[in-house]
């Protein structure tokens, strides 16, 4: 796992140094519109500073001894300090001058946020529409589902976000929706829960985040839920097809029962199979979504951070994209193994 | 005896999968719409041009759209014409290819050498000669402007919503609408289709490798693949791109390198159940070189998944490269269709619903009929999957 994370780390930060202009290429620039002698004073002090003049595998082993909890103490000039244990460290964003665990606390959990609403969605609507599609195997409803799942699958996230801002969020149209960000502005100073006020009825903080999260939820959770919907559909077929069904119903358990205990526990198994590529995908789309809605998101964060190329705040966003890749990988083993009396890990 | 096995072999299993694929209303579906676009892709500057297609100016002929076709028209022009002529011919795939090939080499250096399209382009000079009465007889393009084309001469073009001019309505910077669409369909499924075609190459050597080797290099390369496998994609994407100039070749070979993790995991485990199999034990005793055993005998045996999953693949490519462009770190100089969606929510509020429209709807039926065309494929190939 350390080796995959290494990894992972190494190729996004070689490609960064690697690229015309290098890293924090972008941020230096903007330096370049001050006179001669001040901008050259800047740049001398952000290169000794982050360490930019030094080759680009000196870089990469100085963000590595930052990040790990047994190394070199850095000083605030950049050299370094004793052996020992020391706190692990994310570094200082270039662009933010802001240290990048402190970005992070901030925008990840609005992320979190986002995915902790929609996968229950995902979830609940690809097994209700997976298993009663496939009880009415053939059947129009069975097409429709079909179909349906097939092109929502196929509609662009970024056309859906358009258009439901477009028509749902609109003066024009249907001012249904807020469309964008996460809370208007007086919702600090509303209340918690709804409630009423002397001036009338008011809809409190939690109401006023629900409000503003319908349409990213929906956009970030349609595509999830058709892919599960056909998945499940094919691994009900397949259970009721087998033979410890037939057995099952020889002997007079009720189809009921055949269904949802027998069938629905081994039809499980998919769906805790994919478990671990959909969370990486859902991330991925919350970056999709964060962009159109305004919300101040890792994702929105992560397109800011490799516009401007700054080397920590990318490096950090890779590592914590990966470390949720690889942990769903192992939430998705635990839950096999709970689910399959199969499955022994040794 | 494997040689003219094979041979005789691969065309049977393709023409029945072929038939049965075709046997299905969505592939149909899917195709007719693919072939749609390819035939708009090709002819786009002769359906798309402000340039009058024929002109009779002061007693001459002229065709201003063929005097200034690119490079890049001449060359898609030659090798589509060489596919048509070659469709029917008694010829094998293999002579079709290199004829391909040759056609496509020598119309490239000639084109780059001899077409030289102007480079000072005034689109308003023949709009503006035809209403001054300058020219006796104009044909133009059913759709008479260029997607660059930002018609200074007409007052208030801007943002214009469909009518009879413009069919599809105006962009921001005054350019029709329709005429961007026909142009980014090249962009649409010339990505879908190369960088599917890297990727596949990648997995399938890597994946082959792995599969055939065992041991340390199945543990390497499967570190690798978790590699790719573990960072979300579009994140990964998006640090490549942003890194490298933007260009269409960039982005094709960007989004095959991120994309070959896939292929690589379907040909492993191909290989792994191949490997020790008596035809692949046969072929190895009889000392047939590694080269042969790995592409000839095993690949044809284990391309199945990989031909699915491509034509998932090229839905997700064309995907891709729309969001990219649609989030402003893709293609800055081609007309791409996530770009122009990208137009339709202006500054406060305002809603461009012809922008939003047609260029989704593109992205949208694309996408649905290459995944129409995988379904089907899926069927076809593995009937038990039904």
């Amino acid at each position: 796992m350390i080796p995959t994370m290494l990894g992972i780390t190494a190729l996004v930060f070689f490609s960064m140094a690697l690229s015309p202009g290098g890293v924090a290429g972008p941020l230096l620039n903007q330096v370049s519109r001050l006179n001669t002698v001040d901008a050259k004073r800047v740049r001398e002090y952000y290169e000794k500073r982050y360490g930019l003049d030094k080759p680009a595998y000196v870089q990469y082993a100085r963000w590595l001894n930052l990040i790990s909890p047994i190394g070199w103490r850095p000083n605030p000039d950049g050299s370094l300090g004793g052996f020992g244990f020391k706190w692990p460290s994310l570094g200082e964003s270039l662009g933010r001058h802001r240290p990048v665990s402190d970005l992070i606390e901030e925008f990840l959990p609005v992320t979190l946020l986002l995915q902790a609403i929609s996968i229950p969605f995902v979830y609940g609507f690809g097994f209700l529409a997976g298993i009663t599609s496939a009880r009415r195997r053939g059947s129009a409803y069975d097409n429709f589902v079909g179909v349906s799942q097939l092109a929502s699958w196929s509609v662009p996230t970024i056309w859906a976000g358009v258009m439901l801002i477009g028509f749902l969020a609109n003066r024009d149209y249907i001012s249904l929706f807020p469309s964008s960000g996460l809370h208007e502005a007086e919702a600090l100073n509303m209340a918690f829960f709804p409630h009423f006020t002397p001036q009338g009825w008011q809809r409190g903080w939690l109401l006023d985040c629900i409000w503003h999260l319908i349409l990213p939820v929906v956009c970030l959770s349609y595509g999830g839920s058709a892919f599960l919907t056909k998945l499940m559909r094919g691994s009900v077929l397949e259970n009721l097809s087998s033979d410890y069904v037939r057995t099952a119903r020889a002997k007079g358990v009720p189809e009921n029962f055949v269904l949802y205990r027998h069938v629905l526990r081994n039809s499980l198994l998919a769906m805790i199979t994919v478990a671990a590529s959909i969370l990486p995908a859902m991330l991925g789309g919350s970056v999709v979504v964060e962009s159109i809605f305004s919300i101040p998101g890792m994702g929105k964060l992560g397109v800011e951070a490799v516009e401007n190329r700054d080397r920590e705040l990318v490096l950090a966003i890779t590592l914590i994209g990966g470390l949720i890749g690889l942990l769903s990988t192992i939430i998705r083993d635990v839950l096999y193994a709970m689910a399959d009396p199969r499955v022994i890990y040794d | 005896m494997t040689e003219t096995a094979v041979q005789t072999m691969a065309p049977s299993l393709a023409n029945d999968v072929t038939g049965r694929t075709m046997r299905r209303w969505g592939a149909r579906l899917g195709l007719t719409w693919i072939v749609l676009l390819v035939l708009l892709a090709v002819f786009a500057p002769f359906l798309a041009n402000s340039r009058p297609l024929l002109l009779k100016s002061h007693g001459h002929w002229s065709s201003p759209a063929i005097e200034n076709l690119t490079p890049a028209d001449v060359i898609i022009q030659a090798v589509f014409w060489t596919t048509i002529i070659l469709w029917k011919m008694p010829v094998s795939l293999r002579t079709k290819i290199l004829i391909e090939l040759a056609v496509l080499v020598s119309t490239t250096i000639g084109a780059l050498v001899w077409v030289h399209p102007s480079e000072l382009v005034i689109y308003e000079t023949y709009r503006q000669d035809e209403r001054a009465g300058n020219v006796e007889k104009v044909i133009n393009a059913p759709i008479p402007f260029s997607p660059d084309d930002h018609q200074r001469d007409l007052e208030d073009a801007q943002l214009k919503p469909p009518d009879s001019a413009h069919w599809m309505g105006t962009t921001e910077n005054s350019a029709d609408l329709a005429s961007n669409m026909i142009f980014a369909t090249r962009i649409a499924l010339s990505i879908g289709f190369i960088s599917v075609s890297i990727a596949v190459v990648i997995g399938v050597i890597v994946g082959g490798l792995m599969g055939y080797f065992v041991g340390w290099v199945d543990l390497l390369g499967m570190r690798l693949v978790e590699i790719f496998d573990a960072v979300p994609t579009l994140l990964l994407l998006l640090c490549f791109i942003a890194f490298f100039p933007r260009n269409l070749y960039i982005m094709m070979a960007i989004i095959g390198l991120t994309g070959w993790v896939g292929y690589a995991y379907f040909v492993r485990g191909e290989f792994l159940s191949l490997r020790d199999r008596d035809f692949v034990q046969a072929a190895r005793a009889a000392g047939i070189p590694l080269r042969s055993i790995i592409f000839r005998h095993m690949l044809l045996n284990g391309l199945t998944p990989v031909i699915v999953s491509a034509s998932f693949g090229v839905a997700s490519a064309i995907l891709i490269e729309s969001t990219l462009s649609f989030l402003g770190i893709g293609l800055v100089q081609e007309s791409s269709w996530g770009a122009l969606l990208e137009e339709a929510l202006g500054v406060g509020g305002t809603f461009y619903w012809w922008i939003a429209l047609y260029p989704g709807l593109a992205i949208f039926l694309t996408v649905f009929a290459y995944n129409l065309l995988g379904e089907a494929l899926r069927d076809a190939l593995d009937p038990k999957l039904r």
